[in-house]
């Protein structure tokens, strides 16, 4: 499948994929998820986000397309600077896969994929959902790579849940983003499952160059399928480096509880 | 062994006891009110049976071609009502579903009106409308959609609201705008049950319908009110059944439409 189309100023071909500068993020109920992240990710790379639940690893991803409004710092998508203005802009550049599929379970799996496609198009131009051929194609191409081109006219919430994911994925790239984040995709999906879902992820991350940042909850995933880890631990990054450098003192201080703290009460966010 | 409810201290909820003794606080209060008097329901049942036995007459067989007409009629403005209503009443949801409306004061604003036209049951409508437009079945289709405009406006605003944020998520984190969200997210999920209580509401239109004669909005109902008064069970007796036949026939119906729909 195509590249997502290179329209971009040369600018934003040379600038990081993903540029976070003091990120902090406290919720209207008090929580504080981040509390002052930088982080800089180099364009095509496979970057897992290690931590523990409520480390604010989710809240982290969130805020990089935009689904969280940060509360200080600032997040920046190959130069482009995510603000209520440009939303539109950095989400059809931004893919994202979720840990609940979040699918629309009565639409079936076809609709759902070409939701993907509706960053690029106006209201009018999906007006009683009739769209363009061309999006019908890009769909298919999608559907195809994630292997579920024969369950294509059923409705998303009859299939499995690694079969939800896999659509999940497909209207990701059926955006053709620049960038994919994925929020614990295989939190609720069995082991053999999980892998081959992390096996498409890698895939695509290698053939269409797509930069992938995943969170995880198994160390071990991380450590086959990524280039780099950020250990996120209270809404800190305590690690940031290769797989090898993941020794269990690193581990420990990445999943390091904290007993007077607030985590407790997080919940995934 | 004895026995216990499943809870901390072995008692019923507090809050189930609470209702319960309230409910029966209520009903003797309210009994002399509403003129509740047993023993003089149980001496008008002989009366009931003589009225009952009027009906215990031969049916006037030619009066099958107007009863059916009329039938006819009452169904279609229970039909025409329903869909006008539908129809109408699906921008009126979206604008009325707080996670679906531009402005938190349109859904406020809308809710209002449409619970204000609920309040008045279909007769009184109908009674508006005929003196707005004149005696006929279109007033009485009109008053029938106001009423299902102001129940299915709620209904829908309700299931839109009911969309988990998850799907709306998944279709806003691609890019799409407002209006896109409404149509991808929030109507794919709320149309089932939508369209199940549509089914529910044209029976329930098709009952009200033929009462509405009564006000001279068109239907059935004239010709009910006029054979009571005038006591010609031998036709009554013909438009209850065929009123009793259209109701069991349409439920049949609908049901299995749900059915697939769901």
């Amino acid at each position: 499948m195509a590249l997502a189309t290179n329209n971009s100023s040369n600018k934003a071909a040379d600038a990081p994929a993903i540029t976070i500068a003091g990120l902090e993020k406290r919720f209207a109920n008090g929580v504080e998820a981040l509390r002052g992240v930088d982080l800089t990710i180099e364009p095509g790379s496979f970057v897992a986000i290690l931590g523990p639940s409520g480390a604010g690893k989710s809240t982290l991803l969130r805020c990089i397309n935009g689904l969280e409004t940060p509360s200080r710092g600032s997040v920046a998508v190959r130069g482009l600077a995510v603000e209520k203005g440009n939303l539109r802009a950095i989400r059809t550049e931004v893919a994202m896969v979720f840990q609940s599929f979040n699918l629309v379970g009565r639409l079936n799996v076809m609709a759902n994929i070409l939701c993907g496609r509706l960053g690029k198009r106006s209201t009018l131009g999906s007006l009683l959902y009739l769209m363009r051929p061309e999006d019908r194609t890009i769909a298919e191409h999608a559907l195809a790579r994630v292997g579920l081109t024969e369950r294509a006219w059923e409705r998303a919430d009859r299939l499995s849940g690694g079969q939800q994911q896999r659509v999940g994925i497909a209207r990701a790239l059926a955006q053709e983003p620049v960038i994919m984040l994925a929020d614990e995709p295989v939190a609720s999906l069995d082991p053999a499952t999980s892998e081959e879902i992390l096996d498409l992820l890698r895939e695509i991350q290698e053939r269409d160059g797509i930069t992938m940042v995943v969170s995880l909850h198994q160390v071990e995933y991380a450590r086959r399928y990524a280039d780099r880890v950020i250990g996120l631990n209270d809404g800190r990054i305590v690690y940031d480096g290769g797989v090898a450098g993941l020794t269990d003192d690193v581990l420990a201080a990445i999943y390091h509880r904290s007993g007077n703290d607030d985590e407790a009460g997080l919940s995934d966010r | 062994m004895k026995r216990a409810f499943p809870t901390a201290s072995g008692w019923p909820p507090l809050p189930v006891m609470g209702a319960a003794l309230a409910v029966i606080v209520l009903l003797a209060a309210a009994a002399p009110l509403a003129d509740v008097r047993p023993i003089h329901l149980l001496v008008s049942l002989g009366r009931l049976g003589a009225f009952l036995a009027n009906f215990l007459v031969t049916p006037e067989w030619s009066y099958v071609g107007h009863v059916l007409e009329k039938l006819l009629e009452t169904v279609e403005m229970a039909f025409l009502g329903t869909l006008i209503a539908a129809v109408l009443s699906l921008p009126i949801g979206i604008l009325a579903a707080r996670n679906a409306s531009p402005h938190p004061a349109i859904s406020h604003a809308l809710r209002g009106l449409l619970t204000l036209v609920r309040s008045l049951p279909e007769l009184m409508w109908a009674l508006v409308f005929v003196s707005a437009v004149g005696l006929g079945p279109l007033p009485g289709v009109v008053a029938l959609g106001f009423v299902t405009v102001g129940f299915l406006g709620k209904f829908l605003a309700e299931s839109i609201e009911a969309v988990p944020d998850r799907a709306v998520e998944g279709v806003q984190a691609h890019g799409a705008n407002r209006m896109q969200v409404r149509f991808f997210a929030l109507l794919p999920n709320a149309w089932p049950d939508f369209i199940a209580v549509l089914f529910y509401v044209f029976d329930h239109n098709v009952r009200a319908a033929t009462i509405l004669g009564l006000v001279g909005a068109g239907g059935l109902g004239y010709d009910m009110t006029m054979a009571m008064r005038l006591f010609r069970y031998e036709r009554l007796i013909l438009i209850v059944l065929a009123i009793y036949l259209a109701v069991t026939i349409l439920d049949r119906l609908s049901d299995r439409l749900r059915a697939r729909v769901i």
